[in-house]
This record gives structure tokens, sequence and C-alpha cells, in this order.
């Protein structure tokens, strides 16, 4: 099973591409919270932050 | 518009709210009393036989239950108390099932019984924070789903479109919680109450840390975060400075927790690239972290006098900082020239206790003194007690975190230092005598603080007493329209924040990214691991005896990683490396070095004579002046329990460890040949026993470790 990727991972030179697929996915991700965040509309963000009061 | 009437379930919250109370008074006192021992080592009680088992109250078996019961009674009933109030309020819904509910809330209190029982009685995996037995891990397992199963079935019957900040927190919890503790729970039992980790070594070190420091992140903190994010709110009567901080916060951080683990494990045998991963992404936390602080302070803008007036607030306020120095502090202690002074010492333990005691403490007694007299319709009973318990209790974290700072500082420079002569300056004895004031002073502190949690306990019982009991609280809300009308162009993240399943996967894929990547290279890269031809599995006594070194954790006191330091290799000899620990189930590396390391315990100029051993385990203060090692007398005489010798050699080869086919019929014959050998060369030290005695097996995995290695080295040359 894995074989195909077995055969790669088993040897340790290609290993430093780990901690940079690691840093550009959580970098892609990041901006994408961000971009999300930055066009949120203000009167939503009122309404959910006054969540915990609204009872 | 249907407007529903319905009421929110106080009783559940009341019954997690008592369960919080009790437990924290019982896990702070066993904290207390560990912390005595520390300076009286002869209040240590060893095994008390009951039947084949013992009962034991010495550091080794009681750390593991103070850490536990902190953890998952205290906190864990925390969470669920302030979970189950404020989700049913955000969500304007009564939980979906009273009953789930129940059997959540007794499901919980019998699993912390169950540990409360089982560990006393050395029934231990031997991986910290996850000590508990694996009948223990499957019934945590069915509770949990439980818990999970009646939020999700809540958020569906809700009358509140969107859900508030605080309820990702907890679905990021139950989520990820559930992935560790499945993962880190794999183990092959023997019998109903002793099983091996499915993980060896290395792997098993990488397995256990990732989930160590994710119980820290998911249980510790994530959940707590939820509670701030809504409790704070409440108390301060103002809604969170920013909610688009706080959605930055809760995606960067769960993204970036769960790479952390190999932190635990900088310089150790653990590959490097993997401590690299680990270094960067602890650091990096602390952006998330300082961002979530900084949102719960300034949650209090324009308020700040209230914080003088409102006990509640100033709670809240030292829990907020104390997470974040805590969290400063984190990122730093996983830099590598940081880590090198701080690890394995005293550092470590003030470090997790400004979080425990300053950000989930104070943080529960700020909720609890707000929701009791709510619940119970009620004003709380005395506020200048609860001021009293403010002040003892942030008193009794500076006393405790305070020495302990000082003392690892201490310790770590006494350990490195050498003489001009090139010499290691202090034996290790020393560095041990020299902590005893500090550690009078951490107790000390503890008293404090655990006085601060008796004064609460009074206070809210006669808050609850003056009351006519806990009543529901009864609400109103329109029901939520069938179909969604979205207002405008939406942006992707909207529909997620409605739709908890797709919300649940997402989540479970920004965890699932990091322990992927960490734990799949290193089980499947062969490079990782070298194999050392001299590493042969253990002889059946041995392994006897190394079942013995975890049912007494030992492992809290003594760790078995040489790090390839100058001071650690000329104190123990030869730096440790992956291959040794290839047969190791669990691995026993440890965390904290109140004793020395051990690695190296049979070879070089640590081996000691077999009845050095024998005396030493006797009385370790006869032979070591100062010393604060509890004393195991009782192995003199406890019998050996050979009937499980079959079990675990075959268990042993099923998990992979190279014994021949046959072996285990065979095992018993040479464990008594063993057995003879040690006897004998007792005997030559005038010390008579009769050889099925546990001490015995024990003495032979002393004499065993790092007698590998010297082999090697030794054909090498």
């Amino acid at each position: 099973m894995f074989k195909f990727i077995k055969q790669y991972a088993e040897k340790i030179e290609g290993i430093a591409i780990y901690p940079l697929i690691s840093q550009l996915i959580f970098v892609a991700f990041f901006v994408l919270v961000i971009v999300y965040v930055s066009k949120m509309k203000k009167t939503k963000i009122d309404e959910m932050k006054n969540m915990p009061l609204d009872q | 518009m249907h407007i529903e009437k319905f009421s929110y379930d106080n009783r559940i919250v009341r019954n997690f709210a008592f369960a919080t109370v009790i437990w924290s008074i019982v896990g702070m006192l066993i904290g207390l009393w560990v912390a005595l021992l520390m300076v009286f080592p002869e209040l240590n009680i060893g095994g008390i036989p009951v039947g084949k088992e013992t009962i034991g109250l010495s550091f080794g078996r009681l750390r593991p239950l103070h850490t536990n019961a902190v953890i998952f009674a205290f906190v864990g009933n925390g969470i669920f108390m302030g979970y189950y109030y404020s989700i049913q309020r955000l969500l304007k819904a009564r939980m979906a099932s009273d009953l789930l509910g129940k059997i959540h809330f007794w499901g919980w209190q019998l699993i912390i019984v169950a540990a409360a029982i089982t560990i006393p009685l050395g029934m231990s995996t031997g991986k910290e924070y996850a000590e508990l037995e694996w009948p223990i891990d499957i019934a945590i397992t069915l509770v949990w789903v439980v818990f999970g199963l009646n939020m999700f079935m809540t958020i569906l019957k809700r009358r509140e479109r969107h859900l508030y900040v605080a309820i990702w927190f907890y679905i990021a919890t139950f989520v990820t919680i559930a992935v560790l503790h499945i993962v880190n729970s794999i183990e092959l039992p023997i019998s109903p109450f002793k099983s091996y980790s499915w993980y060896a070594g290395v792997q098993d070190a990488l397995v256990q840390w990732w989930y160590g420091h994710n119980a820290v992140a998911f249980f510790l903190t994530t959940p707590y975060l939820g509670l701030m994010y809504y409790f704070m709110p409440k108390a301060a009567n103002r809604p969170v400075y920013s909610y688009r901080l706080s959605i930055i916060h809760f995606w960067a951080l769960i993204f970036l927790y769960i790479w952390a683990g190999p932190h635990h494990l900088l310089y150790t045998a653990l590959p490097n690239w993997a401590q690299s991963l680990g270094v960067v992404f602890s650091f990096m936390l602390i952006f998330p972290s300082w961002g979530g602080m900084i949102n719960g302070l300034l949650t209090l803008r324009g308020a700040w006098d209230k914080v003088r007036e409102d006990v509640i607030l100033k709670f809240m306020v030292v829990a907020v900082t104390a997470y974040g120095m805590s969290t400063f502090e984190g990122p730093m202690l996983s830099l590598k020239n940081v880590n090198a002074i701080a690890h394995f010492t005293d550092w470590i333990i003030a470090h997790v206790h400004v979080g425990g005691l300053g950000w989930n403490g104070m943080l529960t007694f700020g909720i609890l003194y707000w929701l009791i007299p709510r619940i119970y319709k009620t004003d709380l009973h005395s506020k200048k007690l609860a001021n009293a318990h403010f002040w003892i209790a942030t008193l009794g974290i500076l006393f405790y975190a305070v020495p302990l700072y000082w003392a690892g500082f201490k310790q770590s420079l006494m350990w490195k230092e050498f003489t001009d002569a090139g010499n290691l300056k202090y034996p290790f004895l020393e560095t041990v005598t020299q902590m005893r004031p500090f550690y009078a002073l951490r107790a000390f502190g503890g008293t404090l603080y655990f006085a601060g949690a008796l004064l609460m306990m009074y206070n809210l019982a006669a808050t609850v007493k003056k009351a006519k009991g806990v009543v529901d609280d009864d609400a109103e809300a329109p029901a939520l329209e069938s179909s969604y009308q979205a207002h405008g162009t939406e942006h992707w993240h909207r529909p997620i924040e409605r739709k908890p399943f797709p919300f649940l996967v997402l989540t479970l894929i920004v965890i699932l990214i990091g322990g992927a990547l960490e734990l799949i290279p290193t089980f499947l890269v062969k490079s990782n691991i070298p194999t050392i031809s001299s590493v042969k599995p253990y002889t059946p006594l041995e392994l006897h005896g190394r079942d013995i070194y975890v049912r007494e954790g030992c492992y809290t006191c003594h760790s078995q990683m040489v790090r390839p330091f100058r001071s650690e290799t000329a104190r123990y000899g030869e730096y440790s490396k992956a291959g040794e620990f290839v047969y190791d189930h669990p691995f026993q590396w440890g965390s904290k070095r109140s004793g020395p390391d051990l690695a190296r315990e049979g070879t070089g100029n640590n081996k000691k004579s077999n009845s050095w051993h024998y005396n030493h385990f006797d009385n370790p203060q006869a032979l070591s002046t100062g010393s604060i090692m509890p004393a195991y007398s009782f192995m003199l005489e406890h019998e050996l329990d050979t009937s499980t010798t079959v079990a675990k050699i075959k268990a042993m080869q099923t998990l992979g460890v190279p014994y021949e086919d046959g072996y285990a019929a065979k095992a018993n014959a040479d464990l008594m040949q063993q057995e003879n050998l040690i006897v004998d060369n007792l005997k030559q030290d005038g010390i008579q026993t009769a050889p099925n005695k546990e001490i015995i097996a024990l003495i032979a995995y002393m004499q065993r470790m790092g007698v590998d290695i010297e082999k090697f080295k030794t054909t090498k040359n």
C-alpha cells in the first residue's frame, strides 16, 4: 500500500520540502482568512460580536 | 414570524459546576501533596500489596494522578460547565437531549473515578497525560462521542443562523481531541489493565508529544478561548473588541498549534527536520496567541474602572494576562538555545503552572463566581471572600512560579558547569539538594492557591444554600426559517459559519495537515531511524523490570535521553541515538530530571553493582544523602508476576519485536536463569534474597540500560 509514495518518502534527501510545503500552505491559508476578514461588512460584524449580549 | 417558547437547561450546568469545584479541590490537593513529597521524600508511601497488584502513594504514581485530575477532571468539567451554559444561549436552543447530557456528565465522572483508582494501583501506559489504560481510553472515546453528538444535534435545531466564534472553538476542540486521543491511544492489550503502545521509540515519542502538546492546545486552550469569547463580554457587558481578530485568531491558532509538538523533543534522537518544523511553528504561535490575548484585554476598553470594583473581571484579567505570559514564554522555550537551558528543569513546571493556575484556574474561578448566582437566581454570598480569594490566588501563583524559575535556571547552570580542569563541577545529587528551599517555597505558593480554592468552595456553597434551587431559564426566539436567503453577495466563509458540518470538515482538514506532514514521514522514512545491529530485544526479566519502571512512573523524574551536549556526554556517556529505542513500547524519554538521566545506567561510569541498586531501592537516602527519591522497599518482598510473561512476549512479537518463533514458551526459563545470576551475585555482597522478587527484575532492567550501544562501540573499535 502507498508504494508509490513510500518509494519517495523512504529517502530522506527530499525531506526539506516538508517544511516548505507546510509554510506555503499556512501562508496561503492565512492570506485567505485575512482577505475574508477584511471584506466582512461592518453591520455583519456588529451583529456577530453582539451575539453573547443579545439574549 | 412564529415565536417559540423554550427553556435553557441549567441543571446540567450546575452539575458540571459542582464537579468543577470538587475536582479542583481534589486535583490541587494531590498537587500540593506531590510538591511536599519533593521536600519531604520520607512521606512517600510505596506499594501496599493488594493481591498481585500494589497500591502506591509515591511521587511517580501520584504525579500522573495530579496531572490527570487537574487537566481532565478540574479543567474538563470547567469546559463542560461553560460550554453547556453558553452554547444553549448562543444557539437560542435547549440542548438537544437532556439524557445525552446526563450520560456525558456521569460518564465523565465515572472515568475520573476509574482514573483515581487505577493510577495509584500502577495501571499506567507510561505516556504523559495519557496514562489511563485501554478500557478507560475506550470509555473516554464513547463519552466524547456522546458530548459531540449532543452538541451537533443542538446546533442542528438552533434558532440562530450564524455560529458565534466561541462555538467554532468548541467544534475544533471536539474534533481535534477525538483525533489526538484515538491516534495516541492505539495500544495492544495483554490483560484488562495492561497494554503496550503500538508505536515504539522515536515514533512513540513523536506521537506522544504531538498528543501531549495538543492536549495543552485543544483541551487547556481552545475550549477556554471559547469560554473567554463568551464570558468576558458577558462579565464586562460589552462585545468582544474585534470580531475580525477573533476569526484570524481561531484559524491561525488551530492551524499552527498542531505542528508544535516536536518542541518537546529538541536535541533528542528525533530527526532534525521534525525538530525544525516544531520550532518554526511554535515560534509563529506567538502571533495568534497574542492576538487572542489582546482581543480579550481590549474587550475591557473603557471599562477598566469596572475591573477595580468587579472581582469577576479581576479574575478574568489575570487569566488573560497569564495566557499572554505563557504563550510568550512557550515560543521562546521552543527556540533551541533557550530549550537547551530550560528542558528537563523546573522552569517547565513553572511555565505550565502559569498557564494552569493563571489561565485555566483564574478563568474558571471568574466564570464560577459569575455563573452560580445566575443559575440560582441569587447574589453571591460574599464579595469580600471572593476578593480575598483573588488576592490569595494571585499571590499563590507568584509564590509558585518565581522560586521554580529560579530553581530551573540554577539547576541548568549547575548541570552544565565545568571546573577549570575540565571536569563537571557538581555531582547530580548536589543539584537536587540545592533545590529543596525552592521546592519548599513552591509548596507554600501551592498552599496559598489551594486555600483560595477552599474559600471559593465555601462561598459558592453558601450562595447555593441561600437560594431556592437551580431553575431553568425561560426563553423565546423565532424559529429558524428553513430556507436561507443571503443578503447580497456573500463571501466564501459565510456559508461555513452557518453550516456546522462543512465547518467541522474544514477544521479537521486544517488540523490533519500538520499532523500528517509530521507523522507520516517519521513512520515511512527508513533512514529516520538508523538500525543499530547491537540493539537487541529485552530479555523477559528486563521486560518485566521495564514494566515495573513504567508502573511506578519513574519517567516522571528520570529521563532516558542523553542530549548531544558536552555537559551531558561527560555526565552520562554517549548521546542517545534513534536506533536504540526501536523495541521500546512505550518510549520512556521523560520530560523532567528531578533525578539523573538513566539512559546509560548500566554502562561506563554510571554502572553500579547489583547490591548498590538493591540497597538504593530499599533506602535511597542511606546511599545518597539528601536524595529525594522514594523508597521502594516493598519490591524486596513483592513477588514478580511471571504468569504474564507469555502474553508479554507474544504481544511484543505482534508489535514487531524480533523474538524467535516459539520463544514465549521458553521465556520463563530464561527469566529464572537471569534471576538466579543476579541473586548469586547479590549473595557475594552478603544479600540473601529469593529470586522471584520484583526488585530483581528492576535491577536487571537498570543494568541493561545503555549496554547495547556500548557493545556497538566495542565491535566498531
